[in-house]
């Protein structure tokens, strides 16, 4: 090693200046107790939880915060009911071609299949149960939450996050216009009526394309009013319930979901990391409510 | 929530800006804008000018200090009442302030849509006054990217200025403006000064407001060692 007045050879790796000046401070380091050990590595711990379930607690805030200001009458000014009038019309106006569409599909690929099995096998007693349980409380709720999920859900996304990311939400907050009740609200409570709105029209639509489909094959010959009544009272109590609930969440999760990763895009974010993050996370929400509602019910 | 009528419209008291959340020196900021007051602030840079605007209307966390705006303070007021109080502040900005999703008119008139009780009739009649006031043949339906820019500059002053705001704090709306806009601009601001608002107009270039010379109240320069005043009147 050379000496402190002879120049250092460039690439050597000891610095005697740098390993002096490390030296000192690890002398004048003070010693790390037990209980600080413990608060850094729980503090640690702390951040990840944090960091991994912060979009989890947004929404459980937000959820409440959107349930609260919704039964103040205060909250209600003519800009929150413009736009939740628009959004209404947006989701059900727009979605409602589509909505029916899938639901036709759904009634030609699963209702009516389900009634001819169930005819060959000698089951048809069960027909209305099996489209009850499977098509109008399962596949019903998760291609709707689909379809807002991908008509407007992304659209308040793309929306919400390039109007954050620009600075005109906050150019809002400076006008004294809360984005949360002039956007998050109003368009979370669109959502929620159309998504049931939307459900009811799906299960309907399938329904019936169903029945239509077996007529014609000469599967069933009942009228359609006896088919729907079937259907209905294979309906139990609980079902009355749920079945509304999963459409109404589901809209209302997307809706809020949308909103909120909109909302929370930082500078750094762009189209490419904001419309796959909103899919993500609108598709887990969606099933995530489907699986909750399937559990124990 | 009591609004005060007498003393200052606005009160910095050594407000010293959080440098992480504006960028802002963090240096104490003073100064007082009294009802009908015209300062004029130097800020060489727009971003600057756009934060400063921001530490006026509470929307800048301070490290120390506090900033008053008719006599309430930003720091002790509930999101409800900070809300209601910006609703009196009129602004024009450098930053993006036009919503996509809005068409022109109702994004210049949201603000008082919002914060008022006043019949639409009204407010869209004072906005078309204004509206030609400032060149333009009436509101705008359109969508703002429809517009061009000296369009949206106008559009902007008609949204400042509408519903007596109390403060105005407006960045600068000469800077690079068709002529014809200046006589409007420094005709609305001497209504709204006589009206009792004060104005805080934000400047890059000293020579913009040399013809509104007579009507300013004091002068002051945004740098790195934070508000400096230059002159008073």
């Amino acid at each position: 090693m050379s000496g402190s007045s002879e120049p250092r050879n460039p690439g050597e790796e000891r610095d005697p200046i740098l390993e002096a000046d490390a030296a000192s401070h690890s002398q004048n380091r003070p010693k790390l107790t037990l209980r600080d050990w413990a608060r850094e590595k729980l503090a640690w711990l702390g951040r990840l939880t944090r960091r991994q379930i912060r979009f989890f607690l947004i929404m459980l805030g937000a959820s409440w915060g959107v349930i609260f200001e919704s039964f103040r009458a205060h909250s209600w000014r003519r800009t929150v009911r413009f736009e939740f009038a628009s959004t209404m019309r947006s989701v059900i106006g727009g979605g409602l071609i589509a909505t029916l569409f899938a639901g036709t599909l759904t009634g030609v690929a699963a209702v009516s299949q389900t009634i001819y099995w169930l005819g060959l096998a000698g089951m048809a007693k069960m027909t209305g149960t099996i489209l009850i349980d499977v098509v109008i409380r399962e596949i019903a709720p998760i291609l709707v939450g689909i379809l807002l999920l991908g008509r407007n859900g992304m659209l308040s996304v793309t929306e919400l996050g390039l109007l954050t990311t620009g600075g005109e939400i906050r150019s809002m907050q400076a006008q004294g216009l809360d984005p949360f009740l002039l956007l998050v609200m109003p368009r979370t409570l669109a959502f929620t009526v159309g998504g049931f709105t939307l459900g009811i029209l799906f299960s309907f639509a399938a329904l019936v394309t169903g029945y239509v489909i077996s007529r014609i094959s000469g599967v069933v010959t009942n009228p359609v009013w006896t088919f729907l009544y079937d259907v209905i009272t294979a309906m139990s109590r609980a079902d009355y319930l749920v079945i509304p609930l999963k459409f109404v969440t589901v809209g209302f999760v997307v809706g809020l979901g949308g909103c909120l990763t909109g909302l929370t895009a930082t500078n750094e974010d762009n189209l490419r990391t904001l419309l796959p993050r909103g899919f993500s996370r609108g598709m887990l929400i969606v099933m995530a409510v489907s699986v909750l509602f399937s559990l124990d019910l | 929530m009591d609004t005060r009528i007498a003393g200052p419209l606005l009160e910095l008291n050594k407000a010293v800006p959080s440098f992480e959340e504006s960028g802002l020196p963090p240096v104490p900021f003073s100064m007082k804008l009294m009802p009908g007051d015209c300062m004029v602030v130097e800020a060489r840079s727009t971003s600057r000018a756009t934060m400063f605007a921001d530490l006026c209307c509470g929307l800048v966390p301070l490290d120390d200090g506090a900033v008053r705006f008719m006599g309430l303070d930003w720091a002790d007021l509930h999101d409800r009442e900070l809300n209601a109080l910006r609703g009196r502040i009129g602004r024009m900005t450098r930053r993006a302030s036009w919503p996509e999703f809005l068409n022109t008119h109702l994004a210049i008139t949201l603000q008082q849509l919002h914060h008022t009780s006043r019949p639409l009739d009204d407010i869209v009649a004072e906005a078309a006054r204004l509206g030609e006031l400032f060149g333009l043949p009436g509101l705008p339906v359109l969508r703002p990217s429809m517009l061009s820019d000296v369009d949206l500059l106008r559009a902007g002053c008609v949204r400042a200025f509408l519903g007596r705001p109390r403060l105005l704090l407006l960045e600068d709306p000469l800077e690079g403006s068709p002529v014809d806009l200046q006589n409007p601009f420094l005709s609305a601001i001497t209504d709204a000064r006589d009206r009792g608002a004060g104005v805080i107009w934000l400047v890059r270039n000293n020579a913009i407001w040399q013809g509104y010379r007579q009507g300013i109240t004091s002068i002051w320069r945004l740098a790195d060692d934070g508000l400096v005043e230059i002159r008073t009147a």
